[in-house]
């Protein structure tokens, strides 16, 4: 019997599409002759290839699966499992000719005020444009949408699919660790299961070294990012070496190699006292969630040109990763669950109590030089919504201005461009800033 | 069912004491009979939703109370620490707090239940002077490794209330707090089975107060009105001057003036599925295990009716509300979210598929957490209860 479930054909052509679309950005990447050019083509490479691998598990009838980021995808790799970020079109960051007709019909579905990123996923699936996978391995936190749109994904469209959702605790503590451990074992039973593939453990500690010399480049990688001038813009190093970390070459020594590169360009621009921004930096922001993936060349190079902005930091680039223990098999899966719940962006954030939203603002802005942060207050995070006067305290502590602006990040449409610009001109004028 | 006359005012004809008591205890957040509870020398420990583990905090010998906004017309302190874009609950109930209409509180205890509320515990313990601030992580899952997950956390809430209070909570104490809240239950049904009757003798918005009275109230002064109100409607007239039979389906409402809006345009609500509702008191704990904390624990994750923050429930709740339309005899279903509330935005979405399949009529109500727009309410309150009154 097949473990591929009947595609539908628009999905299928859809996801040509998007990967013709990339290559079209890859070959216009290829008339830059630069190092940074060159890292970002690796990553495009990267998508490209992760996509293609999806197709091709399509074309012979192989088992691939649905997953996030946040589970420590080591065991995957460990496991050559095809998997693809369930979230991928959104997080890619490329604003594809059909993305805001793809909002308003996820909008018809789960109206105005639900996370973008997660009305997009369930219109995919309505809609028939994604492709079918074998599994979907679904995310119950950091939110309440991601909870319950995998519910709605199930109920609709993709009843046939089989799903599994490990339940997070809200702790960070050792009893929870061991608890999703268990979680993550259960996990690796149900991929198992699916596809027919076993966990070797040997595999898996090859796959997890591999990955703590990835996550140590990056905390390298960082380091220099504390330089001042910062020796990349946003156009280079965090989004990147996120998507490379935890998706794109989890555990592989591409991922090494890649990292390797970015690593000696940017400590070759601190050597030199390059700036990321051309024109020089004047202000240096944390922005603390994700960019503006779909709209950010409507404001990152605005910010760069009349403010002299360098994001030098945002929540997904921050690295406070712990590397796996390969001792033994329940080293591994500890360390793993470890990671799953504690250190991903965003998740290590918004899961549990606040605290992590404090710390992390703090420690970022002592060890980045910060200026000031942005919150820029995306509509589908209604946890930090609720913990912006614990940040804007946290900072007026810490003696760096706070801002919240309140947008979404994946449609310019809710909070336009020129707003949120005036916003941060008037932030900026008030603070005296740049 | 008679014949509906227009608007009217839709109420029991019984004139019930006990009736009027748990409506008036809906109507602050200190009502008389908690006034001469903490007159008394009586503690009061804040919970804060469905999954609030109540019968621990009656083991330890403080009385339970769910945390409302009864009353709240502003939010403007909370709007210092939350966002236009977090729920009306959420910012009255932090309101009331930094207002200190929760003063008299000697703790309160939450769960992760869902974005907006998780955030008020971050919130609360660093604003609001409350000696004791207690969270609990209520898994998401309802396998049995979830029940002894909960199990550990309801032992830690248990120490936490012990070492607190400088008391000991036994097993014995455990086992009879299950009891008396197993009795609310089993009262609170036998209420709701009365409204099963083509002519109930009670109305969604008296019966709300019913079941808001018994989150609010000493438990077992409670039962004893409550069967008092039981004894008192066991024989009653019926109500015949309504139009149609509907049940609500949603998150929190505590406000029986909101069902009465709808009630008033010929819509009489005989059933509901909220967490102040069958949520609470559907299944009961068991008295028979060993040890009361994996009862509590079994019943919280695997047997009460779960809110849609559960991930593996979707079908059984789905089930639950069409078992409800068939006993009840339910005309239609009114699906109530507190505007941002995404829980119920994905849980609406999948029953309106479900209901649209079993040919149930079902109308999706956005709301605020206080009473706004009874206008715009009733208009589609009237709206739907004619569409439905058409197809009888």
């Amino acid at each position: 019997m097949s473990r591929v479930p009947k595609q539908s054909e628009k999905a299928i052509q859809l996801y040509k599409d998007d990967t013709a679309y990339m290559q079209m950005l890859y070959d216009a990447l290829a008339l830059d002759e630069s190092e940074e050019a060159e890292i970002n083509r690796a990553v495009i490479q990267a998508v490209m290839d992760r996509s293609n691998a999806v197709l091709q598990c399509i074309e012979r009838d192989e088992p691939f699966i649905a997953s996030w980021y946040p589970y420590s995808a080591e065991f995957l790799t460990a496991m050559d499992v095809t998997w693809w970020m369930f979230a991928q079109t959104a997080f890619l960051g490329i604003e594809t000719p059909h993305v805001l007709e793809d909002i308003d019909g996820g909008e018809r579905l789960l109206g105005s005020d639900f996370c973008t990123v997660l009305r997009l996923l369930l219109y995919y699936v309505e809609a028939d444009v994604s492709p079918k996978p074998s599994a979907l391995v679904a995310l119950l936190h950091p939110c309440d949408g991601t909870t319950i749109v995998h519910q709605a994904i199930k109920h609709g469209k993709w009843a046939d699919v089989p799903i599994f959702g490990a339940d997070p605790p809200y702790w960070e503590d050792e009893r929870a660790i061991e608890y999703y451990a268990t979680e993550m074992r259960r996990l690796v039973d149900f991929v198992s299961e699916i596809t027919g593939k076993k966990l070797d453990i040997d595999r898996l500690r090859e796959v997890c070294e591999q990955s703590n010399k990835i996550y140590a480049l990056w905390q390298e990688y960082n380091d220099l990012r504390r330089a001042v001038p910062c020796p990349h813009d946003w156009t280079i190093g965090p989004p990147q070496a996120f998507a490379m970390t935890t998706y794109y070459h989890v555990g592989k020594p591409e991922g090494e190699e890649w990292f390797k590169k970015l690593v000696a360009n940017a400590e070759k621009r601190v050597n030199a006292g390059v700036s990321g921004v051309t024109g020089g930096e004047r202000i240096r922001v944390l922005w603390f969630d994700i960019l503006p993936l779909l709209w950010q060349w409507d404001i990152q190079p605005w910010m760069e040109s009349e403010w002299g902005i360098n994001i030098v930091m945002n929540m997904f680039g921050y690295t406070p990763f712990t590397p796996i223990d390969t001792k033994n098999e329940k080293t591994m899966f500890h360390d793993m669950a470890k990671r799953s719940l504690n250190d991903f962006p965003m998740v290590r954030q918004a899961r549990g109590v606040a605290d992590n939203f404090l710390s992390d603002i703090e420690r970022i802005v002592k060890d980045y030089k910060i200026d000031c942060v942005i919150w820029p207050g995306h509509m589908g995070h209604k946890d930090g919504a609720a913990s912006i006067g614990m940040m804007r305290e946290k900072c007026r502590e810490i003696g760096v201005p706070f801002l919240h602006i309140g947008l979404d990040l994946f449609d310019k449409r809710y909070t336009t461009p020129d707003e949120v610009k005036d916003q941060l001109n008037r932030f900026f004028s008030s603070h005296r800033l740049g | 069912m008679g014949a509906w006359k227009g608007e009217n005012e839709l109420e029991t004809k019984v004139k019930s004491k006990a009736l009027q008591e748990f409506q008036v205890a809906t109507e602050t957040i200190v009502n008389p009979e908690l006034k001469k509870w903490i007159d008394q020398g009586g503690k009061v420990m804040g919970y804060f939703c469905s999954y609030g583990p109540e019968e621990v905090i009656t083991a330890a010998g403080v009385l339970p109370m769910r945390v409302r906004a009864t009353g709240s017309t502003s939010t403007e302190l909370a709007d210092a620490y939350l966002s236009s874009i977090n729920c009306s609950f959420c910012r009255h109930a932090l309101n009331a707090g930094l207002s200190g209409d929760y003063n008299f509180l000697e703790g309160v205890v939450w769960l992760n239940n869902c974005d907006h509320v998780r955030r008020i515990y971050d919130n609360w313990w660093r604003k609001i002077d409350t000696p004791l601030a207690h969270m609990m992580s209520l898994p998401k899952t309802s396998t049995d490794l979830q029940v002894d997950w909960f199990h550990d956390e309801l032992v830690n809430f248990k120490e936490a209330l012990e070492k607190h209070l400088g008391i000991e909570i036994t097993n014995e104490k455990l086992r009879e707090a299950i009891k008396v809240h197993n009795e609310t239950r089993r009262l609170l049904r036998q209420l709701y089975e009365l409204r099963k009757r083509d002519n109930p003798p009670i109305t969604g918005a008296e019966a709300l107060a019913v079941v808001v009275a018994s989150t609010a109230m000493p438990r077992e002064q409670f039962n004893q009105m409550l069967k008092e109100l039981l004894d008192e409607l066991g024989d009653a007239d019926g109500i015949t001057d309504y139009r149609v039979r509907l049940m609500l389906v949603g998150s929190i409402l505590d406000d029986p003036n909101y069902v009465k809006v709808i009630e008033d345009m010929g819509g009489l609500v005989v059933t509901d599925s909220l967490c102040f509702g069958t949520r609470i008191f559907w299944a009961d704990v068991d008295e028979q295990g060993d040890d009361p904390l994996q009862a509590l624990a079994k019943y919280y994750i695997q047997d009460k009716q779960a809110c849609p923050r559960m991930f593996d429930r979707q079908p059984s709740r789905s089930k639950f509300i069409q078992d409800m339309v068939k006993e009840f005899k339910v005309d239609g279903v009114i699906g109530l979210r507190v505007v941002y509330c995404d829980l119920y935005t994905g849980e609406l979405f999948m029953l309106d598929k479900d209901l649209k399949t079993a040919k149930i009529p079902l109308i999706r109500l956005d709301r605020e957490y206080a009473v706004v727009g009874a206008g715009q309410l009733r208009t589609r309150a009237q709206a739907f209860v004619e569409s439905i009154g058409g197809r009888r």
